[in-house]
Order: structure tokens, then C-alpha cells, then sequence
């Protein structure tokens, strides 16, 4: 399983970095950065709920 | 009871304080009968996204939609919850049924405040009313729009961007009262140089004449438009709890942590919680999120779970505009620029008169995290001057 990010939608919210702080950040410009696109079993849970609380739908898991 | 005792839980409500409390309490472990009961016709979906994306991006229309839910739990949709026997623990459903549980998450949210029941009167809450307005904009009719908070202003912008004519009517000046007179400022001449004509009033009211709805201002001041809105607050959706101790004054009451009592949890729009300003309703999209979190952990753990450690945090786009802000709103006095300068690109910090700091990121690209830290700053920068 992957995360994939639409770029052009993301806002920099960050509510994803809250929920999956281990798989994902803003960096310093703002810009969401995935760390790690591929994901496991054990890390779908905080995956999930990264993608549910963006509130412009610019993350999904494939 | 302890947490291995935890059979049951349900959550009544299923936008994103229902969804996020079902994520968190499997996060906290919980791995029983979740079950959730959801009144919407559609998934869930993203509230901010209606009132912005959605009317202002034509192409675009799954800017609002959420993934598929993961906590495994049982979806009861198109059900409303009708009763609570909280002694019983025990929801009672409009098909007759009853639902028990051990725990219980109360996230019903809240619905969008009218001022009259004419049809012609049109709100923005969910998704129906969203694709509603937006194909009604599409024929460009003359809007009124009554309400300046955050999203009077937002719905007011998409009729901009669908190049209607736009009159806002709002009590002082559109949106001082949410962000303060400085950012207010900033919007309304935004607006302003949109075109949108802004109206003061201390009241208006609704009535149909001649088969449109128009809007009656004070001293019979008359407005007429093609389309009217109204975006003047919203209403709890607390009627279910109806003869509960749960319910006071149409809101529910609950701790730090998020707990009406120790079994059962309060979420999202409906929530009257304790923060430094006493105890405040804050019906924010980052706040339903935040909270949710804090009361699954609570409900499965108790004390053990630490409590609400909160900021707020708020956004809206509009007329050009993009603002993000963390902190507790209004902020008043002018702000301290810590980069940039007036009317944006800009980032800015407030300090509060009890030394709690504010910031605010105007057209301005910054991770949230940071926007938090200058919040930090600020506190102590004031800290240290006292």
C-alpha cells in the first residue's frame, strides 16, 4: 500500500502530519513531504487517519 | 469497569468528530463492537471544502470527499438517533430499535441556524445544500448574503468567483467579531474591491413578497436579490439528549477530556469544553478533530488519559485571501509582523492580555507546526517584557 499525494490540492494544513507524524511533514516552506510512500499493516491505521482529516482530499492510500 | 470490560461503544454521528473518535478509540486499543449511526445520506465529508473548494473551484467536485472508513465498525446509516437512557445505557433509534452499549460518543454536530422557514432561504451545512448553491450561482442571480462571519464571507466570495452581484449584510463589520478589527479590515476591503457591497445592521429578517424572498433590514430598509443566503450560525443537533443530564442550554457540557461522564464522550460542533476562557463552544473543523482524539483515548482509559492540551486552530479562503490561524480568536490591537508587512503576504503575531500568544500566516506558505512555535513566542517575548 502507498500513499499518494495530490499536490496541486494540498494546502499545508497539516492535520496529516498530526495524525502520522512518523510518515509524513511540512517542511520548512510549507510543502507536505511523504517519508514514506510505501506503507505497512501496522502503519495503515495512522496512514488512514492522515488522509481522512485533510480537509481538501489531497491524500489517499492506493 | 476496566478497559478489557469494554464491550460495546457507539458513536452517534458520523461526520469527522464521529469518524475521528472511531479511528482513535482503535488506536486506543479498543478492538469490541464499534458501532456508528449516521443520519446523512452521503459519507462523510469534508465541511471546509463545501463553503471553499467546492463553490469557488468549478472543475473540481471531490475537493470534499473522505476515504472509505478503517475502524471496522458497524455503519448504521440513515438511522437517527431519537432517545438516551444513560442509566440504561441504552440509544434509542427512529426505527424503534435500541442500541446498547458500555461506552457512548455523542458527535450529532450541529446544523445550520435559520431565520425564517421560507424555502427561498437557502443555507450552507452539507453537501446537498453545496452542490444546491453552486448550481444555483451558475445561472449568476443577484445574491444576499446575511451573515459576515467566516462563512458568509466564503459563500460570498464563491458568488464572486461565479460573477454575481454580492451584497453582505452583518452585524459590525464582517468578520471582526471572529478575527478582530485588523484582519476584519483586511477582508472586508478584499470584498470590497471584488465588488461585494457590505451592509451594517443591528438586525434582519426574512419575508417572501411576491413570490421572492427578501431581506428586511432595520427601519424597513429593503433588500432584494435573486438569491438569498443566510450564513448566521448554527444550532446543536442536542434534541436526541432530551430529558439527559447531559444536555444544558442545548450544548453538552464535558471535562478536559472530552467526557460528559466518565461513559460517555462529546465531540465536535456540540461540545461546550473548558479553555482558558472559560468554558467555550468552538466549532471548528481542527477542533472536532483535536477533541476526538483526547475523548476515545479517555473513554477506553479514563484518567490515565492525558487531557485536551489545546490550540485552536482556524483557516479560510476568500476573495484572494488565504489566512491560517492558531490561537484563541479575536485578536485585537494590531498585530507584530514577524515577516512581511500589511495586507500580505504576512506573518503575524498577537499576544493576548493574559500573555497567551496568536498567529496568523495571511497569503503566506508556513507549516502549521511553525505557526504554533510563533504562538510560543510570542507568550514568552511577553513574558520576558513583563
Amino acid at each position: 500500500m502507498k500513499i499518494v499525494l495530490d499536490r496541486a490540492r494540498c494546502e499545508g494544513h497539516g492535520l496529516c502530519e498530526e495524525a502520522a507524524p512518523d510518515l509524513m511533514h511540512l517542511d520548512d516552506d510549507g510543502e507536505l513531504v511523504i517519508d514514506r510512500e510505501e506503507i505497512t499493516e501496522a502503519e495503515l491505521a495512522a496512514a488512514n487517519a492522515a488522509v481522512r482529516v485533510c480537509p481538501v482530499a489531497a491524500l489517499r492510500i492506493e | 469497569m476496566s478497559a478489557a470490560a469494554i464491550r460495546r461503544i457507539v458513536v452517534v454521528g458520523n461526520g469527522i468528530a464521529g469518524l475521528t473518535a472511531a479511528d482513535s478509540l482503535r488506536g486506543a486499543g479498543f478492538d469490541g463492537e464499534l458501532t456508528i449511526i449516521g443520519d446523512e445520506r452521503h459519507p462523510a465529508c469534508s465541511r471546509p471544502a463545501l463553503s471553499k473548494a467546492l463553490l469557488s473551484d468549478c472543475a473540481d467536485l471531490t475537493s470534499h470527499q473522505l476515504p472509505a472508513p478503517t475502524h471496522g465498525a458497524l455503519e448504521i446509516a440513515g438511522r437517527r438517533a431519537c432517545g438516551l437512557d444513560a442509566e440504561r445505557r441504552r440509544v434509542a433509534l427512529d426505527d424503534g430499535t435500541e442500541l446498547p452499549y458500555d461506552r457512548l460518543v455523542v458527535a450529532t454536530g450541529s446544523r445550520a441556524r435559520r431565520l425564517s422557514d421560507l424555502a427561498g432561504e437557502l443555507t450552507l451545512r452539507g453537501l446537498d445544500d453545496a452542490l444546491a448553491l453552486r448550481e444555483r450561482l451558475a445561472a449568476r442571480p443577484s445574491v444576499v448574503v446575511v451573515g459576515g462571519g467566516p462563512l458568509g464571507m466564503e459563500v460570498a466570495s464563491g458568488c464572486v468567483a461565479a460573477r454575481c452581484q454580492v451584497t453582505v449584510v452583518s452585524q459590525g463589520m464582517p468578520l471582526e467579531m471572529q478575527l478582530g478589527p485588523h484582519l476584519a479590515r483586511v477582508f472586508a476591503e478584499a470584498a470590497q474591491g471584488r465588488g461585494v457591497a457590505l451592509v451594517q445592521t443591528e438586525s434582519a429578517r426574512l419575508e417572501e413578497h411576491g413570490g421572492a424572498t427578501r431581506v428586511v433590514l432595520e427601519e424597513d430598509i429593503v433588500l432584494e436579490a435573486e438569491l438569498v443566503v443566510s450564513a448566521v450560525g448554527d444550532v446543536p443537533n442536542t434534541e436526541w439528549l432530551a430529558g439527559t443530564s447531559l444536555v444544558t442550554d442545548g450544548v453538552v457540557r464535558v471535562d478536559a477530556r472530552g467526557l460528559a461522564r466518565p461513559d460517555v464522550a462529546a465531540v465536535g460542533d456540540l461540545a461546550v469544553f473548558p479553555t482558558p476562557y472559560g468554558m467555550r463552544r468552538i466549532p471548528l473543523w481542527s477542533t472536532a478533530i483535536a477533541h476526538s482524539k483526547v475523548a476515545a483515548a479517555a473513554l477506553v482509559h479514563g484518567e490515565a488519559a492525558p487531557p485536551l492540551q489545546f490550540q485552536p486552530y482556524f483557516w479560510t479562503e476568500q476573495f484572494g485571501l488565504s489566512l491560517k490561524a492558531v490561537g484563541f480568536l479575536p485578536l485585537n490591537g494590531p498585530p507584530v509582523y514577524v515577516d512581511g508587512g500589511p495586507g500580505g503576504p504576512a506573518l503575524m503575531r498577537w499576544t493576548h492580555e493574559d500573555g497567551r500568544g496568536a498567529a496568523a500566516a495571511l497569503n503566506y506558505r508556513i507549516p502549521i507546526p511553525r505557526l504554533r512555535r510563533i504562538t510560543e513566542d510570542a507568550a514568552t517575548g511577553a513574558r520576558r517584557a513583563a
